[in-house]
């Protein structure tokens, strides 16, 4: 008898135990969800009302209407509700450990991706926007800053499995106030730093790329004297340069430049100076003054990451127009639309759809934060659009997203949802509720 | 290593002698307790009797008998099969249980903590504050030993709590210098030191103005001194092969004082405040193939499988305040205190869940507050032996001193603590404790 | 540049010629910097000319919505509006099918006129040094011609309260219309209401932890207590005053700057916005409120949601901060700036917009909108920043709202005012038709002939 019922609980027991390893492996997978009744942007190929979109295993899996969901899998009713791709933003310091190695004007040798910080509510806070995805990076404060990261916003996951391995490394540059200090107070005693003009920002990036290309020559000659028949009894292999190494590997292309630029001519010599070093460029951050040269970023292939309208901030945004982003789009250059903030991230649909206000459509203003974004982060292949095949990064609004009056309702990233308001809504009045709370 | 000690004792005090003399005849007076040094103080041999073992390698012992001689344990056992002998100085001990002393292997004792240097107030004194000269912290050469000013209160403090053994270690700057590990058994530097140095520290903090001021600045700065390190190693060597038609290295101190720890693997100690500092840590522990110890960690079980899978020996804070950086800590005061109480706790007892071994410290926390929180670890779920074994033979072998401490074997140094009531009771008081078998005694009046 | 000369010249005949040069000076001598942030001059019009603007979509506000109407201006007033208006003969007609027609917006609080380029200390005049400066009246110190001025009356607004901040009593604001020659020109309400800045509140979160983060936290209480004294002091001063100026006999207090321009204060004449955040602070001055028998408008009010019944029992209207900030108490809830004007206009409190900027004072309608798609009813959103604030600022026989009688500000959209793709085809402003160039359409025209002339 006893044995009997030991039997059925051991029997019962396992199969719980392969239950549960089934759902583990369930939820390694990604996740799969079936979204019905949306109004689907899909950004490249135009919209589906009343459509559903299928998810398995963090993929889009099928687009169409009237899916139907494989058993046991989540259906999302968006009753005619708009669904657009996860919002990404293409310049962001947010989820990190520290923003700027602001102790030397050059510091390629620092790498945000080893400070991410999974912790940060900015997570939350961009997911509750829509964001899924940010280029989040080095500040501002140095010519050249470090090298940064494209993340996936996976709220409540660890650092590693946020990282986007498939985007461009990127290296960040500065120009103008920020990197010539002209805002900082000089204090007595304390000499000014260099370079304390544009001159001198442009001449140190060139002496810094000159002494890069020696270095590469350095370990060339050495590996070269190595492998010849009699290597000298005295060769010693260079001194590892960290700073240095980086700033080879732009100028083998394995890095892109990403340029904080604000005004035409600091631009207009950065692409020079690309010419001159056969270095490539990802796009110009801010570049407030890209209508003014759009021939020149058109023929060097250089998009820019801008604000819609926040300018005037300092004297090298005083000529930021709103405009810039509408009319940069209509004169053929890659255009993103990027938050810069903590804050404006959770309202970058807002930002794109003022576009609208200075002569884009809804659906150009949209691919400002969607497939824009991805082209510029290389990362367009798998995220940006709603594509078969694409991963599942979603985001449903109320109302169309490039209207004032929407609110993100729902994001998800490869199939999983990160942030729900209804269910958030749920459980705020469920704690108030246990709370005794009234209010 | 006793070996060397031994041998130079004798010309150190003939050097001296005079002075000591006097020295030790002021301190004697002052510090009854203290091990003289210099002259081999002759202890009584002591039996310990009807006691309570924990001996922590063997099974608990009901009614057993310690021996003591010269600082090491003779003998331990049941009371029928341990021989008592003549010489022995009885200690009458029923009624009380004996633990090994315990270990904890991150501590600041004995720093002269500096005054923290208060955030400027006024404008004039931020204005001073920001234009004096910055310079960095870094001194990887230091020996904590010679700043070390040992106290009678605070090895007795130590003592209260069982503690018989630290690690002492410098905390400034990223490279922080160099530890010492000290058996509390007197206010006598040279007497206590077990290994020294011990490890290298490493804390993954900023600099104040000067490079590196953030934290992947740190990164960087620390890789760039263990390249620098190797490709220095490498010069010398080379030098040394071929001095001829080759420019000599330049003396630098700074990786002077790493080429033990990076290219001779002499262990290297990183501080690890929050989760990512973990990570960041074992990567660059692979990177360089260091010999290497973590230490903090209260949030370790966070990445559990980092750790397991990492086999890098850990050092566990009982120090609960969530790091800064943590969500815990951002989601408002209610909150951090929310995971301060029921959160952190529970970081030891989910390690030992998922069967990872891992030491305990006191780092960062006063004597009561180590003892509240150890408690505090256990309420949330750390067995009481595994929360003896991570102070005794966990650290013990993290310190390469396990043939010598860390549990009560023969042969083995005589730390032990005498309790009345088991050790993590709320009751519990420590009524004697042994260190190199100099007994202390705690008894309360009225005992 | 040349549009403001030619203008200039077309105004040269009826006004005084000296008057005139000193603003061709000053345009001339701000030429370096702000060449491009001209001021649209409104177009020369007689009096007496009747606008008809005819086919618009109505929204007046204050009644329902005409799908299909006109509406006759006349001496700047709005003489008539409807679906069946009649046009008199000579009237300068405005087709406006296919646009709305709506009330100029009032930004609640904003620095127009005082800021230009944040980062550039020469331009900013908001921020008295010091903690008590009763004395400072904004309109004293607003640039009629900010570059700011023209991109925000381009987005549909028409009038603001500047206000002067910093500090714990910062100044006097001021309400302007969005047009004028000079800063006095513009004035709607030279001394609209005294500005007192109570304690934000600490921020649970970390962040920079700069020269200002260490400054030791004042609570509200004690900035009350302070303030009670002060009042005390204006009231004391005020009575010795009073009976030296009808006894000779009795000695003239020594002129006191702050008791003298709080007066108006404590006398209950000018109102004062409290710049108050945190749900306990609002209890508490609400208490000083009432004690002080003083006349006050909340401004921030962040918390405001948890203590709604209590803001609207003490009939204090609340003017919103800008929404384009995280609520400074994560246990809040994400959403909580956009949801807390939806519960103070749900409980019957009187709430209005505010941009709390310069450069991003054209993002009112967007404020507005933000707290719409949280739950506030477009319609409220909408009076919010019109007919409400208008109320608040006791200027609503004036403002705030499409009907006959009242100033013709009025601004033709081609779709929702609040909508951010919308185009702002007209704005009239005292009934005369404003320009809606400015610095970025300038620029922008500007660039555009570079392409042009490849």
């Amino acid at each position: 008898m006893t044995r009997k019922l030991k039997k059925t609980g051991l029997i019962i027991s396992l199969s719980f135990l392969i239950l549960f390893l089934l759902s583990a492996t369930w939820l390694l997978a990604g996740g799969d969800l079936l979204i019905k009744n949306a109004t689907i942007l899909t950004v490249t190929g135009g919209v589906i009302t009343n459509g559903d979109v299928l998810v398995v295993n963090g993929l889009i899996k099928q687009i169409g209407q009237n899916l139907a969901a494989p058993a046991g899998v989540r259906i999302i009713e968006a009753n005619g509700r708009y669904l657009m791709p996860g919002i990404i933003d293409t310049h962001t310091h947010i989820a990190l450990s520290g923003t700027n190695e602001g102790t030397d004007a050059v510091t390629p040798e620092v790498t945000m991706a080893e400070v991410v910080n999974a912790d940060d509510t900015s997570i939350f806070t961009a997911l509750s926007g829509g964001v899924t995805m940010v280029h989040t990076m080095h500040g501002s404060a140095n010519v050249i800053g470090g090298t940064n990261v494209v993340l996936k916003l996976k709220w409540g996951k660890p650092s590693e499995q946020l990282i986007v391995k498939e985007a461009y490394p990127t290296l960040k540059f500065a120009l103008g106030e920020n990197v010539k200090q002209s805002s900082g107070t000089l204090l007595p005693g304390r000499p000014q730093r260099y370079p304390a003009t544009r001159m001198g920002a442009n001449a140190l990036i060139r002496s810094e790329l000159l002494q890069a290309r020696d270095y590469m020559a350095a370990w060339d000659r050495y590996e070269e004297l190595k492998k010849s028949k009699n290597p000298p009894a005295n060769l010693l292999p260079p001194r590892k340069d960290l700073r240095l190494e980086t700033l080879a590997d732009l100028l083998r292309g394995k890095l892109v430049a990403r340029c904080h630029g604000y005004v035409a001519t600091e631009m207009l010599e950065f692409l020079n100076l690309s010419k001159e070093f056969g270095f490539k460029i990802g796009a110009f951050e801010h570049a407030w003054e890209a209508y003014k040269i759009t021939n020149e970023l058109k023929a060097a292939g250089v998009g820019i990451s801008v604000f819609i309208d926040s300018w005037a901030y300092k004297m090298e945004a005083a000529e930021g127009i709103a405009y810039n982003a509408a009319y940069c789009t209509k004169k053929g250059l890659l255009v993103s639309i990027n938050s810069d903030s903590g804050e404006r991230i959770r309202r970058l649909f807002n930002e794109a759809g003022k576009a609208v206000k200075y002569g884009l459509t809804r659906d150009e203003a949209l691919k400002l934060i969607t497939i824009n974004a991805a082209k510029q982060l290389g990362v367009d292949r798998l995220v940006g659009s709603i594509e078969v095949g694409k991963q599942a990064d979603l985001a449903l609004f109320s109302q169309h997203p490039m209207s004032a009056y929407t609110r993100c309702e729902m994001t998800i990233i490869e199939g999983e949802v990160y942030f729900d308001r209804e269910a958030l809504i749920k459980e705020r009045a469920a704690a108030s509720t246990k709370k005794g709370d009234l209010s | 290593m006793n070996k060397s000690l031994k041998k130079r004792q004798p010309v150190f005090i003939r050097a001296l002698a005079p002075t000591l003399l006097g020295l030790v005849l002021i301190a004697s007076l002052f510090f009854p307790l203290s091990a003289r040094a210099g002259s081999p103080e002759v202890k009584p041999a002591y039996a310990l009797v009807n006691c309570r073992i924990f001996p922590v390698a063997q099974p608990v012992i009901e009614k057993g008998t310690i021996v003591v001689r010269d600082g090491l344990i003779e003998a331990v056992g049941p009371a029928a099969k341990v021989k008592i002998p003549e010489d022995a100085e009885i200690i009458e001990a029923s009624g009380l249980t004996a633990y090994p002393g315990l270990i904890s292997a991150h501590t600041n004792l004995f720093l002269e903590t500096k005054e923290q240097a208060q955030p400027p107030s006024t404008p004039e004194d931020y204005l001073a504050a920001y234009t004096q000269p910055a310079e960095p912290k870094e001194l990887p050469w230091l020996k904590i030993i010679e700043k070390l000013k040992p106290k009678k209160e605070t090895v007795e403090a130590y003592h209260k709590t069982g503690i018989t053994t630290v690690v002492v270690a410098p905390s400034e700057g990223i490279f922080e210098g160099q530890s010492v590990i000290l058996n509390l058994n007197g206010d006598e530097i040279n007497g206590m030191v077990l290994t020294q140095p011990w490890a290298l520290h490493l804390n993954f903090t900023t600099e104040r103005r000067v490079y590196p001021s953030s934290p992947m600045g740190t990164l960087a700065f620390i890789r760039q001194k263990f390249y620098d390190t190797q490709h220095y190693s490498q010069h010398l060597q080379k030098y040394r092969q071929s001095p001829q038609l080759l420019r000599r290295p330049e003396y630098d101190p700074f990786l002077e004082a790493l080429l033990p720890y990076v290219v001779d693997k002499k262990t290297i100690v990183f501080q690890c405040n929050n989760l990512e500092e973990i990570k960041r840590a074992l990567k660059i522990i692979k990177e360089f193939q260091l010999k290497a110890v973590l230490t903090g960690c209260n949030e370790a079980w966070r990445v559990s499988q980092d750790l397991k899978s990492a086999n890098i020996p850990f050092l566990v804070t009982l120090d609960f305040r969530p790091p800064n950086s943590s969500v815990y800590a951002q989601e408002g005061q209610a909150a951090r205190e929310k995971a301060e109480k029921e959160i952190y706790p529970a970081n030891a007892s989910n390690l030992a869940k998922e069967k990872i071994n891992f030491s305990l410290t006191s780092f960062g926390l006063s004597e009561s507050n180590f003892i509240k929180n150890l408690r505090l670890a256990i309420q949330a779920g750390l067995p009481t032996d595994q929360a003896l074994r991570s102070l005794t033979i966990e650290p013990a072998r993290t310190l390469g001193l396990e043939k010598q401490l860390g549990s009560l074997e023969p042969g083995k140094i005589a730390n032990l603590i005498l309790t009345k009531g088991e050790l993590f009771d709320e009751k519990t008081k420590i009524v004697k404790v042994m260190v190199d078998g100099t007994l202390f005694s705690y008894e309360e009046k009225g005992q | 540049m040349k549009l403001t000369i030619t203008t200039a010249q077309a105004l040269l005949k009826n006004k005084n010629q000296l008057f005139l040069a000193a603003i061709l000076l000053s345009l001339t001598l701000l030429t370096p910097c702000f060449s491009l942030a001209q001021q649209p001059a409104a177009q020369a019009q007689k009096d007496s000319e009747i606008i008809a603007i005819v086919g618009a979509k109505i929204v007046p506000v204050t009644g329902p919505v005409i799908e299909s109407g006109s509406i006759l201006i006349k001496n700047g007033r709005i003489a008539d509006l409807g679906p069946n208006i009649s046009i008199p003969a000579g009237a300068k007609v405005i087709e406006a099918k296919g646009l709305t027609a709506y009330p100029g917006m009032i930004d609640s609080y904003s620095w127009l006129g005082l800021e230009e380029i944040s980062g550039v200390r020469a331009t900013v005049d908001n921020r008295e040094t010091g903690r008590i400066n009763p004395q400072v009246k904004a309109i004293e110190a607003l640039r009629y011609d900010s570059m700011h001025i023209p991109i925000a009356r381009a987005n549909g607004i028409v009038a603001a309260v500047v206000a002067p901040s910093g500090g714990l009593i910062s100044g006097q604001s001021t309400l302007v219309k969005l047009d004028g020659w000079t800063n006095r020109e513009m004035v709607i309400k030279e001394s609209l209401a005294m500005i007192i800045e109570l304690p934000a509140i600490r921020r649970s979160r970390g962040g920079f932890s700069g020269f200002r983060g260490q400054q030791p936290q004042v609570t509200t209480e004690k900035t009350l207590d302070e303030l009670r004294q002060v009042f005390k002091k204006a009231r004391m001063y005020e009575k010795r005053r009073e009976a030296a100026r009808k006894n000779i006999l009795l000695p003239l207090p020594e002129f006191d700057e702050a008791s003298h321009f709080l007066l108006p204060v404590v006398k209950g004449e000018l109102p004062v916005i409290f710049s108050v955040h945190a749900d306990k602070d609002i209890l508490q001055t609400i208490k000083f409120v009432q004690e002080e028998k003083i006349k006050a408008i909340f401004y921030g009010v962040e918390q405001g949601f948890k203590v709604a019944k209590e803001i609207k029992e003490a009939g204090i209207p609340c003017l919103m901060g800008s929404l384009y900030s995280l609520p400074p108490v994560w246990e809040d809830g994400y959403d909580a700036l956009f949801l807390n004007p939806v519960i103070l206009n749900q409980a019957g409190v009187k709430i209005a917009f505010s941009s709390s900027s310069a450069s991003a004072a054209k993002d009112l309608p967007y404020q507005a909108a933000k707290a719409a798609a949280f739950g506030l009813k477009p319609e409220e959103a909408l009076k919010a920043v019109t007919i409400y604030p208008a109320e608040i600022f006791g200027v609503d026989k004036l403002l705030g709202s499409l009907e006959p009688g009242k100033t013709a500000n009025i601004v033709l959209a081609d779709g929702d005012l609040l909508e951010l793709g919308t185009k702002i085809q007209k704005v009239f402003i005292d009934g005369k038709e404003v320009s809606l160039e400015n610095r970025y359409t300038e620029l922008l025209k500007k660039f555009e002939q570079r392409e042009a002339n490849k």
